[in-house]
């Protein structure tokens, strides 16, 4: 199956996400969670991780159906599917890009044709590049405490303030390097970013987002 | 050729600060190899930084002077545009790279100078090849040794084929292997292709034959001078350290086994960490000696017996073995708690398991002795490389763990600040009965402090002048 790109899928994913917000419809809602839960398999990605996911998600969609079958007024009972599974085509829509697309990927597609900023996704990248780093220093913070006799619990404020500290230091370390390794803000680079992005693809995407736009405010299903 | 001059450079921290750089005038002669000493704190960062242009735009002020890139202020210099005549090289390996792989971060090089996209590919394999990294193509550069991390470094400078490459003590973090081929590197550069070396640095052994010449930053002027050459050739001889453990002490290990990943680095040994004692663990970087004091300070898993007073360690909490054994840390920064160097002090004189042995007299006189008294109100991540690693190691000798693990205590010190540093040790060990084990690629000056050495290599522990395996 051909991927799609992931900046389209991005705008997919914007396009549908933003209706989905106003659209109290629980067929559009299975509509989206069913097509994008195909793409997810089609596109290679586990069984296992989908299980994971919806094992999660599974009570806060029981909690937000509750709530509205509690507590709501008007059709209380169409309402609470309606957000049980709202939650879900989101969850799935998220998933079709996040699960299928490697945030360099993402970051450098967008760079490519959505003129997102040489800064913006070199900043970033390198940020996430750090995240497990981020991780590590964490545990090493709540260590260097307890050897000076103060405990840090995973909910403490300081423990944080630490790792943010940390995190500021080395983006500043981060930040002269880049420099002294040529990176200018606000000049032209070599562009070597190998990202086919064909046209049908964005007729895909109108398509999508116009079919649902049809099925959300014309059809208007239950 | 690139001309790089400092013209009566001054430059403070801050407005209202002395000048830590004090009307200084050099000019590396082109294709020279020139190196640069002096004092921790003495601002020797301060100046490679501004002479690749990074300064005052990460920090500080200019308060006199210039420095001129082919004849023009390297300021207002684009960053691209710098990059290809004179690049920088920095001290803590782990802060460089903003891709994920060497390749990666070579090929972000080039793409920054605007290189043209077809000669990337070409320009990238070739400086692989040439600095022995193809090996590495696909790791993780988190996951390399520091010395590996500077070849990759070195590798992206030669990559852009800068004229003019700056190292701000490059070697803080690697092994003297390491250290010499990466040494033999840049006199390669230097030699083939006539590149301007500048390097700054605390150890002055085998600079000898590659040095052209020797400049020396005085940290009470903050000037500049020129030094004879023959400061680097009277340079005492490295004698490993006999000397024979106690046998006496708390925590011991048996037939210990560490690993990472797959990688074994330590198979079967069996120690005692004698009290009252300092001993070297000496040996080739990425060999395992870091790793080490993390499984015995249980920060990783090892199989075999770690014990404490002959009870299994594993039947003794993580909270209460921090009050027993304690790791001083490699990056300094990791071991503050607090903000001001007052502050961690002040955690520390209320936790320390000697409150009769740390009275603040004691406290006044360790931090006169480490020359910190001036900077006490200071926050601890603006103070100077050397004055974290001092404070470090005070502040955690002042907690009084019975077992202190020095990882690498001394890097970045100066002759005196070592000095300075293993008295204290010495004197507060054989007060407190405490044992202290220590890493260090510094052992010059060392002689009069350590009672025993410990060589780490083919993933045994071997005790110096012992006649059986440590």
């Amino acid at each position: 199956m051909p991927k799609l790109n992931p900046t389209v899928l991005l705008v997919i994913m914007i396009g549908i996400g933003f209706q989905t917000a106003f659209v109290k419809s629980i067929t559009m809602n299975l509509i989206v969670a069913g097509v994008t839960l195909l793409y997810l398999l089609l596109a290679g990605v586990k069984w296992r991780y989908l299980g994971v996911m919806f094992a999660i998600s599974l009570p806060l969609a029981f909690a937000t159906w509750v709530s509205f079958i509690a507590f709501g007024t008007g059709n209380t009972t169409h309402l609470a599917w309606v957000y049980a599974t709202r939650l879900y085509a989101y969850l799935f829509l998220g998933g079709a890009l996040t699960l299928t697309v490697a945030v360099k990927d993402l970051l450098f597609s967008l760079h490519r044709h959505a003129h997102l900023s040489s800064t913006f996704t070199y900043g970033l990248l390198a940020a996430f590049n750090l995240l497990p780093r981020v991780r590590r220093q964490v545990k090493t913070i709540q260590y260097a405490a307890s050897l000076r006799g103060v405990t840090y619990h995973l909910w403490s404020p300081h423990l944080y303030f630490k790792a943010v500290l940390s995190a500021l230091q080395w983006s500043d370390d981060l930040a002269l390097a880049m420099t002294s390794h040529g990176f200018s803000e606000g000049f032209p680079r070599t562009d070597t970013i190998n990202d086919p992005l064909p046209k049908w693809q964005w007729l895909v995407a109108v398509l999508l987002i116009a079919a649902y736009a049809v099925g959300a405010w014309v059809i208007q299903p239950r | 050729m690139t001309t790089l001059a400092v013209k009566n450079f001054s430059f403070a921290y801050d407005t209202g600060q002395r000048n830590i750089l004090n009307n200084i005038s050099f000019s590396p002669v082109a294709g020279s190899f020139n190196l640069l000493i002096g004092p921790s704190g003495s601002g020797k960062s301060t100046l490679l930084k501004a002479m690749a242009g990074l300064m005052p735009k990460f920090g500080g002020i200019v308060t006199g002077g210039q420095i001129l890139l082919d004849g023009q202020d390297i300021q207002p210099v684009a960053p691209f545009e710098r990059a290809k005549r004179v690049a920088m090289l920095f001290q803590n390996p782990d802060r460089q790279f903003a891709m994920r792989t060497a390749p990666e971060q070579i090929a972000f090089a080039l793409e920054n100078i605007q290189l043209p996209a077809e000669q990337i590919q070409d320009r990238v394999a070739d400086v692989m090849t040439r600095l022995n990294l193809t090996a590495f193509a696909e790791q993780d550069l988190m996951t390399l040794s520091g010395g590996e991390k500077q070849r990759v470094a070195l590798a992206t400078i030669l990559a852009m084929d800068s004229d003019i490459i700056l190292l701000d003590e490059p070697f803080a973090n690697v092994d003297p292997q390491a250290r010499q081929t990466l040494l033999h590197d840049l006199q390669a550069l230097q030699q083939t292709q006539g590149k301007t070396i500048v390097i700054s640095d605390h150890d002055l052994s085998g600079y000898a034959e590659l040095v052209d010449n020797l400049y020396v930053l005085e940290a009470t002027t903050g000037t500049l001078q020129s030094a004879s050459l023959t400061r680097l050739t009277n340079l005492a001889p490295v004698v490993p350290f006999t000397g024979h453990p106690n046998p006496a002490g708390d925590l011991g290990w048996r037939q210990l086994h560490v690993s990472v990943g797959e990688r074994t680095l330590l198979t079967g040994t069996t120690f005692t960490v004698p009290s009252q004692q300092i001993g070297l663990i000496s040996g080739s970087n990425g060999i395992g000696k870091s790793t080490l004091f993390k499984a015995l300070t249980k920060q990783i898993a090892a199989t075999g017996t770690i014990t404490w007073a002959e009870q299994d360690a594993r039947k003794i909490k993580a909270k209460a073995w921090a009050k027993r054994v304690a790791l001083i840390f490699q990056t300094a920064t990791d071991q503050f708690v607090t903000m001001t160097v007052a502050e961690e002090l002040a955690l520390s004189q209320r936790q320390t398991a000697y409150p009769d042995f740390w009275t603040a007299e004691r406290v006044a006189d360790a931090v006169a002795q480490l020359n910190l008294t001036g900077v006490m109100d200071h926050i601890v991540y603006q103070l100077s490389g050397g004055q974290q690693k001092k404070l470090q190691t005070l502040v955690m000798l002042i907690m009084g763990q019975p077992v202190l693990l020095l990882d690498e205590p001394l890097a970045g010190l100066d002759q005196d600040s070592v000095q300075a540093v293993m008295t204290l040790l010495q004197s507060t060990v054989h007060a407190t009965q405490q044992a202290i084990l220590m890493i260090s690629h510094q052992r010059q000056g060392l002689a009069d402090f350590i009672d025993y050495e410990l060589v780490f290599a083919e993933q045994q522990l071997r005790l110096v002048g012992g006649a059986t395996h440590a």
